[in-house]
C-alpha cells in the first residue's frame, strides 16, 4: 500500500511548497512543471532549477500547452539525466512518456514522476482570455464534486484513465471537496518514500480510490459513448470519415503536437506524399477534380495506423487543430478498438514492447481462416 | 569503434610557457575520460616533434589526436601528414591555437593559462565526432582551352600545344587573326610585316595539337586547374549547330578588344559625312591601296584625330600615337604633296624607338596640334572643318578626309565571360587581373589565365609576352602525370531534405553547386566543391552541411568555448 | 528566372465589363465555364465549399459539373492559395493549361514560390480578384452560418468592419493591376451586378481575346472606386504598423507577445512562403544532451519548454519575412490566437522596405537575399563615406 500524507494546505499551494522545499534542500535538482509566463494568464512547462524562478511555478494549471511527455521525451532523447529532477504530469502524459521510453524516444532514469488524479485541462483557446479566472474557478469546482467539466476538452470529459499508472507521487485532487484546506499525496514507489519525509504533513491511512472516483469514471465512460457515436463512424465507415476531415488544412498540427508522433521528419511530410505532377492530367480525367492541396484524408488514416495502437487520448490534436476537426476523438476511438484487438494498454508499462514490433504465433486466427 | 584520443600540448619553444602553465594544462586535460593519454613536448613541428608524435601514435593505438599549438594556418597540415603517415585517418584531428589565441595575447598567466585549458576541452569534444573522411585523387587534365583566335590566343595556342597536352581553340567568327589580323602593316620600325601575323595563322592551323573550332562559343564551363568541363558550341554558317563537351585542365581568355562607338561622341561627326572614317576604316584602305575621298578624288590633306573615346572611358589606349604615326609616314611617303595634320591630347610614346619614329614624322612635314576636345565637325564645302579646344581657345582647321582614331574598349564577350566564369570585371569592363603588379595575368579563379587586350589595351609585343606568360604558368603546374586531391571538407545535400530552391545554387561562386530537373533536388559536384561553406549558410532548412564543419562538431567547441 | 517567364507588362486602360442579372458569382463561374468549354484552359483551380459541410477547400476542377461547389470569393481563406498552387506543380512538368483563381495575397505568394522554384508558372495563368477580406477562420468554424451572412453583408459593401481578418483589415493590396504578377484581374469594386477583366500581361490580353472578350470598355468607375478605397485601406495599415512598431519596441515587447506560444508550429505550416521539407528549427541539428539542457536552465534559472520557440519565430522571421505577403494564414491556424501574422507583417513590412521590394509584385524581380549589388546597405558597409550620402538624401 502507498504511504499517504495529508497535507494542511490547499493543493496547489502545498504541491507547491512541497516541490520547493525539494528544491531548495537539493533533494532535487530540478522541478519540470508549469510556470507562469505573464500576468494575463499564459503558462508553459519549464525546467526550473533555481528556487528563485521557482516562485512562477503553477503545477496544478488546468492546462496543456503541450504534452509534458513529450517534452520530457525532447529533454533525454540524447542520454538520461544524471542530476535528479521531478516533473509533474497529467496521467496521460506520463502514458505517454512511457510509450516512447519504450521506443529509447526518453529515458525515466532519476526523474521522479509527480502525477495526480486528474480532472482534466482546459481548452487551449482560453489560455490567456478574459475569462480565463472564470473557467478556472469553475473547473475547479467540478474537480472538488467530481462532476465532469463542461469547458475541459473532449478527451479530458470522456477520460476514463484519470488515476495515474506508476507515478512515483499521486496529488489526490478528483472528488476531494476540502481541496481547499487540505489534500493527500500518495508516495507510491519505493524511490518516492525517500521524498515522503519532506513532505510536511502527517501519514495518514488512505486509497486513492473511492466511490466519488468510481461515480466519476461511471460519468466518464458514458460520455465516451456519447462522443464516440456522434463519429457515426461505425454506420457511415469511410464516408464519416470523408465527412469529419473534410475540412483538414494538411496542417499536419495534429501530428506536430501528438506525443507518439516522434519521427524526425515525418513520412507525411516527406517527399514520398507530394503529389506526382505528372498524374494530373489522369486523375482529373478519371475524377473530373481534385481537392488541393491532396491527400488528407490519407494522412490521417495513414498517422492512424502508424500509432492509433499507442494513443493516450490526451487530446493536444484537437485542441490545435485550426478548424475544430475532433480527431482525438476520432483517434482515441480507433485507437480504443485497436488497443482491445491486441490486448494492449499504451502506457502501462515501459518494458512491454508496442504490438508492431511483437510477433506472436497465434494471433488474429480469426482472419486467416476468414 | 573505440575512441583513443590523444592530447599533445606543444611549448613552441619558449613562447607557449612564458604565458601558460602547461602543466596545469596537462593535469586538467589528463582528467577528462574522454582523454587517453595527455603529454607535453618542447617543439612538435620539428622532425624529432613528429617522430614523437608518429611513436605516439602507434604505441597508444591511438584513433584521434588533438594537437595544442599553433595556429592551423601554420601546422595543421604538417600534423595532418604523421597522422597519416601513422596508419590514422588525418581528418580524425584537431589542431587549437594556444598560441596565438592564448598565450600571445593574454597577458594574466592565469587567465591565458584557463583559456588555453577551454580551448582544449573544445577540441577534443569537437574532434569527437569527426568523420573519417576520404581524400580522392583525380589525375589532372593538362590540355588547355583558349577563348578567342586573335594574335594573343594563337600565340598562347603555339607556346603549349605539345604531343602530350592539347589547346582547345575557340573562335567566335569564322577565321582566325582577330583584330590583328585586319591590320595593314604593323608597326615597321618594330621590325615586324603583317605576313607575321598570317604566318602564325597559318603555323596554328598546321599543329596537329591544336584543336581550332570557329563559328564556336562556350557555352558552360566550371571547375578548377587541372579539372576543367566545358561545352562549345558551334554555329557554322553552312553547316550543322553542333555541341561539344570537353575536359581541359586550364582556361586562358584571349578575347581581346572592340573599339569605341564613334556616334557615342556626335563631335566627331561619324556617319555624318563619308569622308570621316574610323582607323579601322582607314587600315582598310590602306590594304585595298586605295585612299580615296567619297568623290573618288585623292584627298590633299587628311587630319587625324587622336583619343576619340578617352574622356568617355577614362583611360588611353596606348597604341593609337603609334599607329596614326604609321599612317601618317605612309601618307607622306605615297602622297608626298599631301597635308597631313595630327590633334592629340597627349602623346604616348613609350617604347625605345618611338621617340624617333615621332622626330622623323615632324621632319616629313606632319603638324602635330595638342587639343583638349574636338567640339564639333561639319561639311565645309568638299571638306570638313574641325572645331577644337585647347585651353578655352577655339580653333578650326579643315582637311579633306578625316581619321579618328577610336579608344579600345573590351569585347562584346567579356561581361558574358565574366559572369560564366565568376571572373570580376574592372571600371572599364576589362578582366581583372589578380594582382595588378605582382600577379598580372592570373585571376581569381585557379587555372584561368588572360592575355592580351582582353585585360586593356596594349601592343601586339606586349601581347605575345602576356600569352608566353600564361602559357609558362600553365606548362608548369600542369605537369602530365601529376595527380591533384580535390577538397575533401566540402558540402553535402540531402537529397531527402532538399526542395530545390535552388538558393544555394545562386551563392555558389564556384559554380559547383547545379539542378537535377527530374529529382528536383540541387546536388553539389564534389570535385568542383571548394568547400567555403556559402551554400551552408544559405539553405534555410539546414538540408545541405559541409563535411568537416557539421552543426554538432561546431556547436561541441562553442559550448565548450563559451562555459 | 526559370520558366521562361517573359511576359510583356501591358498598362492596363482598358477591360471588359460584364453585366450579370444572376449575380457576381454566376457570372464569374460562366467566365469559366467558357474557358474550359472553349479548350483555352484544361483545368481551372478555384475555392469550393466541400459538400455536405461548411468547410471550404480548393478544388482543380475540369468537370463543368463540379462548379456547382464553386465560390469565388468564400467567407474565409481556409488554405492559402499559394500553398495549394504549388502541392500539385512543382514535381514535373504540367502537360495541362491552369487557371487559378486567387485573392491578391495569394497570388503574390504564388509569385514567390515561383520565384523559389516550388511553383512552375509554364502552363498557369494566374488571375486575381478584388478582395473585400475573409473572416477568421476560427470564427467562421465556431458558428459557419452566422460568419457566411456577416460576410455576404460586409463585402457586397466592401466595409472595412472589424469582424474581418486583422489582416484584411490592415490590407492596401487587395487588387493587383500593378506590377507583373497576375496575368489577368477580376475587377468588382462598385455596381454589385458587374464584373471587370481586365488585362495585366499579354497571356491575359490573349485570353480574353480567344473568349471573345475584347477589352474595349472604359476602367475610369472601376479605377476611382478602387482610389476611394485604396485611401482608407492605406490610412489603416499605416496606422497599424505605427501601432505594432510602438507595441515591440517596448522593452520585451517582441516575447510578450509570444509568451503563450506552444511551439505547434501551425504559422510556418499555414504559411505559404514556407517551403522547406524540413524546417530547421525542427531538425537534429539543434537537440542536445540532458546535462546541456540543465546547464542550460541554471543559466537562468530555468528553461522554458518547448525549447527553442523564441529561436523558431525569429529565425523563421529571418528566413521568410522579406517574402511575406501580409495573408494572415498563420494568424488564423495559431491555436492560442497569437497575433502572428500582425507581427511578421509589421516586421517584413519595415525589412522589405529596407530592400525596396514588394514580395510577389514581379515576376522577373530577384529574391533580395539572391540578389547581389554592389552598393548596397552602404550605412553598415561603409559608414565614413556613406554619411554624406546618407544626409544628400535626407535633404
Amino acid at each position: 500500500m502507498a504511504k499517504a500524507i495529508r497535507i494542511k494546505n490547499n493543493v496547489e499551494e502545498g504541491l507547491f511548497e512541497f516541490l520547493k522545499s525539494l528544491l531548495e534542500k537539493e533533494k532535487i535538482k530540478g522541478v519540470f512543471t508549469l510556470k507562469k509566463m505573464d500576468e494575463e494568464g499564459a503558462a508553459s512547462y519549464s525546467l526550473i532549477t533555481s528556487v528563485d524562478e521557482f516562485k512562477n511555478a503553477v503545477p496544478l494549471f488546468p492546462y496543456m500547452p503541450v504534452n509534458a511527455g513529450k517534452e520530457l521525451s525532447n529533454f533525454t532523447l540524447l542520454g538520461k539525466t544524471e542530476e535528479p529532477i521531478a516533473a509533474v504530469l497529467r496521467p496521460c502524459e506520463l502514458r505517454a512518456f512511457v510509450e516512447l521510453a519504450k521506443r529509447a524516444q526518453g529515458d525515466f532514469e532519476n526523474i521522479l514522476t509527480v502525477s495526480l488524479s486528474c480532472g482534466g485541462v482546459l481548452d487551449l483557446n482560453t489560455m490567456g482570455e478574459k475569462n480565463q479566472e472564470d473557467l478556472i474557478s469553475k473547473y475547479w469546482d467540478s474537480v472538488k464534486k467530481a462532476e465532469v467539466s463542461p469547458n475541459t476538452r473532449e478527451t479530458c470529459q470522456f477520460c476514463e484513465n484519470f488515476l495515474p499508472l506508476n507515478a512515483d507521487i499521486t496529488v489526490a485532487t478528483v472528488g476531494n471537496k476540502d481541496l481547499d484546506k487540505e489534500f493527500t499525496l500518495f508516495f507510491n514507489t519505493p524511490n518516492a518514500e525517500e521524498f515522503a519525509k519532506e513532505a510536511s504533513g502527517s501519514s495518514v491511512s488512505a486509497e486513492i480510490e473511492s466511490n466519488e472516483i468510481n461515480e466519476f469514471k461511471k460519468k466518464r465512460e458514458e460520455l465516451k459513448e456519447k462522443y464516440f457515436k456522434e463519429t457515426e463512424t461505425d454506420e457511415n465507415g469511410l464516408k464519416s470519415l470523408i465527412n469529419i476531415f473534410a475540412p483538414c488544412l494538411g496542417c499536419h498540427g495534429c501530428s506536430h503536437v501528438c506525443p507518439i508522433c516522434y519521427c524526425t521528419l515525418c513520412e507525411f511530410d516527406s517527399k514520398t506524399h507530394e503529389y506526382p505532377t505528372p498524374s494530373l492530367s489522369s486523375d482529373l480525367q478519371k475524377k473530373g477534380g481534385l481537392k488541393v492541396p491532396s491527400g488528407n484524408l490519407l494522412f490521417h488514416l495513414g498517422r492512424m495506423t502508424h500509432m492509433a495502437v499507442s494513443c493516450v487520448s490526451c487530446g493536444m490534436c484537437s485542441d490545435v487543430c485550426p478548424v475544430n476537426i475532433p480527431v482525438a476523438t476520432v483517434f482515441s476511438k480507433v485507437g480504443a478498438s485497436l488497443q482491445k484487438e491486441f490486448d494492449y494498454f499504451p502506457g502501462k508499462d515501459v518494458e512491454e514492447p508496442a504490438p508492431q514490433g511483437t510477433y506472436k504465433e497465434d494471433e488474429f486466427t480469426k482472419i486467416g481462416e476468414q | 569503434m573505440n575512441k583513443n584520443i590523444g592530447v599533445y600540448v606543444c611549448e613552441c619553444g619558449p613562447n607557449i610557457p612564458e604565458r601558460i602553465d602547461i602543466d596545469k594544462v596537462v593535469n586538467e586535460i589528463s582528467s577528462m575520460d574522454e582523454v587517453k593519454t595527455v603529454k607535453k613536448y618542447s617543439l612538435m613541428c620539428s622532425n624529432d616533434g613528429k617522430k614523437f608524435l608518429k611513436q605516439e601514435i602507434e604505441k597508444e593505438e591511438l584513433t584521434h589526436v588533438v594537437v595544442a599549438a599553433c595556429s592551423p594556418k601554420d601546422h595543421e597540415n604538417t600534423f595532418m601528414k604523421v597522422c597519416e603517415e601513422a596508419g590514422m585517418n588525418p581528418y580524425l584531428f584537431q589542431i587549437v591555437n594556444i598560441r596565438e589565441q592564448c598565450a600571445w595575447m593574454i597577458p594574466d598567466k592565469e587567465e591565458a593559462t584557463s583559456k588555453a585549458i577551454q580551448y582544449i576541452q573544445a577540441g577534443i569534444h569537437r574532434v569527437l565526432f569527426h568523420e573519417p573522411l576520404e581524400k580522392k585523387e583525380l589525375e589532372i587534365n593538362v590540355d588547355a582551352l583558349v577563348i578567342g583566335g586573335g594574335i594573343s590566343g594563337i600565340e598562347a595556342s603555339l607556346s603549349l600545344a605539345g604531343p602530350k597536352r592539347k589547346v582547345h581553340l575557340v573562335e567566335k567568327t569564322d577565321s582566325l587573326g582577330g583584330m590583328a589580323g585586319k591590320l595593314s602593316q604593323i608597326l615597321p620600325h618594330q621590325g615586324s610585316k603583317i605576313k607575321s601575323v598570317k604566318e602564325k595563322i597559318e603555323q596554328a592551323k598546321n599543329n596537329e595539337n591544336i584543336n581550332i573550332s570557329t563559328s564556336s562559343e562556350v557555352k558552360e564551363i566550371r571547375g578548377f586547374l587541372g579539372n576543367f568541363e566545358a561545352v562549345i558550341k558551334s554555329t557554322p554558317e553552312n553547316g550543322e549547330e553542333k555541341e561539344q563537351e570537353i575536359k581541359t585542365g586550364a582556361v586562358i581568355l584571349a578575347t581581346g578588344f572592340d573599339l569605341f562607338d564613334l556616334k557615342e561622341n556626335p563631335a566627331y561627326g561619324y556617319e555624318k559625312n563619308e569622308n570621316i572614317v574610323s582607323a579601322l576604316e582607314f587600315e582598310d584602305m590602306i590594304n585595298s591601296e586605295k585612299i580615296v575621298l567619297k568623290n573618288g578624288k585623292k584627298p590633299k590633306s587628311v587630319a587625324l584625330i587622336h583619343c576619340a573615346g578617352r574622356k568617355e572611358k577614362g583611360y588611353c589606349s596606348k597604341v593609337c600615337c603609334l599607329y596614326n604615326l604609321k599612317f601618317a609616314h605612309y601618307l607622306k611617303d605615297n602622297f608626298p604633296d599631301i597635308d597631313v595634320k595630327e590633334l592629340y591630347m597627349d602623346l604616348c610614346l613609350p617604347h625605345k624607338q618611338d621617340q624617333s619614329y615621332f622626330d622623323q614624322a615632324k621632319e616629313k612635314g606632319v603638324e602635330f596640334i595638342r587639343m583638349d576636345e574636338v567640339v564639333k565637325t561639319k561639311s565645309s564645302g568638299d571638306q570638313v572643318e574641325i572645331e577644337y579646344k585647347d585651353n578655352d581657345k577655339t580653333d578650326k582647321l579643315k582637311a579633306d578626309m578625316v581619321v579618328v582614331a577610336p579608344a579600345m574598349v573590351p569585347s562584346k564577350d567579356t561581361s558574358h565571360l565574366a559572369e560564366l566564369l565568376n571572373l570580376p570585371l574592372d571600371k572599364s569592363g576589362f578582366f581583372k587581373e589578380l594582382h595588378e603588379m605582382l600577379d598580372p595575368v592570373a585571376t581569381p579563379m585557379e587555372g584561368v589565365y588572360i592575355t592580351g587586350c582582353a585585360l586593356g589595351p596594349k601592343n601586339i609585343p606586349e601581347s605575345m609576352t602576356q600569352s608566353h606568360a600564361t602559357s609558362g604558368k600553365i606548362l608548369s603546374s600542369l605537369i602530365p602525370g601529376r595527380k591533384i586531391v580535390p577538397e575533401v571538407k566540402v558540402s553535402k545535400i540531402k537529397e531527402e531534405l532538399c526542395t530545390g530552391c535552388q538558393t544555394c545554387l545562386s551563392v555558389c561562386f564556384y559554380g559547383a553547386i547545379s539542378y537535377d530537373p527530374f529529382k528536383g533536388v540541387s546536388v553539389v559536384n564534389e570535385a568542383i566543391c571548394r568547400g567555403c561553406g556559402n551554400c551552408v549558410g544559405s539553405c534555410p532548412s539546414g538540408a545541405i552541411h559541409s563535411k568537416h564543419f557539421t552543426y554538432t562538431q561546431l556547436y561541441q567547441e562553442v559550448l565548450d568555448a563559451l562555459r | 528566372m526559370n520558366n521562361n517567364q517573359k511576359e510583356t507588362k501591358i498598362n492596363p486602360e482598358k477591360g471588359k465589363a460584364l453585366s450579370s442579372s444572376k449575380g457576381i458569382r454566376e457570372e464569374i463561374l460562366n467566365i469559366f465555364k467558357k474557358a474550359l468549354a472553349d479548350d483555352i484552359f484544361d483545368a481551372v483551380m478555384i475555392p469550393a465549399k466541400v459538400p455536405n459541410t461548411d468547410a471550404y477547400s480548393w478544388i482543380l476542377l475540369q468537370d463543368e459539373s463540379l462548379f456547382e461547389m464553386a465560390d469565388p470569393l468564400p467567407p474565409v481563406m481556409a488554405v492559402q492559395g499559394g500553398r495549394a498552387l504549388s502541392s500539385f506543380s512543382k514535381n514535373g512538368e504540367l502537360d495541362l493549361k491552369i487557371a487559378a483563381l486567387m485573392r491578391p495575397c495569394e497570388i503574390r505568394a504564388a509569385v514567390e514560390l515561383f520565384k523559389l522554384h516550388q511553383i512552375n508558372l509554364n502552363h498557369i495563368t494566374l488571375i486575381s480578384i478584388d478582395c473585400p477580406g475573409a473572416t477568421p477562420l476560427t470564427d467562421y468554424m465556431n458558428d459557419p452560418k452566422k460568419l457566411a451572412e456577416t460576410y455576404k453583408k460586409i463585402s457586397e459593401k466592401w466595409e472595412v468592419s472589424e469582424s474581418l481578418r486583422p489582416a484584411c483589415q490592415n490590407c492596401h493590396r487587395f487588387s493587383l493591376i500593378d506590377g507583373t504578377a497576375a496575368d489577368l484581374h477580376i475587377g468588382l469594386l462598385g455596381k454589385n451586378d458587374k464584373v471587370t477583366l481586365i488585362p495585366i500581361s499579354s497571356k491575359g490580353n490573349e485570353i480574353l481575346e480567344k473568349l471573345g472578350y475584347e477589352p474595349t470598355d472604359s476602367l475610369e468607375e472601376w479605377k476611382s472606386n478602387r482610389e476611394k478605397l485604396l485611401k482608407e485601406k492605406i490610412k489603416n495599415r499605416e496606422k497599424f504598423i505605427k501601432e505594432w512598431q510602438e507595441k515591440i519596441n517596448k522593452t520585451d515587447g517582441f516575447f510578450n507577445e509570444l509568451n503563450k506560444c506552444i511551439n505547434c508550429h501551425n504559422c510556418m505550416n499555414a504559411c505559404p512562403i514556407c517551403y522547406c521539407q524540413q524546417c530547421y528549427f525542427d531538425s537534429q541539428n539543434i537537440t542536445f544532451k540532458p546535462e546541456t539542457y540543465l546547464q542550460k536552465s541554471k543559466e537562468k534559472g530555468a528553461l522554458r519548454f518547448p525549447l527553442n520557440t523564441m529561436l523558431f519565430h525569429i529565425g523563421r522571421m529571418s528566413h521568410m519575412v522579406l517574402s511575406c505577403v501580409s495573408c494572415g494564414a498563420c494568424e488564423d491556424a495559431c491555436p492560442v490566437s497569437i497575433p502572428v501574422g500582425r507581427l511578421f507583417s509589421m516586421v517584413g513590412d519595415q525589412t522589405q522596405k529596407e530592400f525596396d521590394y514588394i514580395p510577389g509584385m514581379n515576376r522577373e524581380e530577384p529574391l533580395p537575399l539572391q540578389d547581389f549589388k554592389e552598393e548596397e546597405f552602404c550605412e553598415v558597409e561603409t559608414p565614413n563615406e556613406c554619411e554624406e550620402k546618407v544626409t544628400e538624401e535626407a535633404k
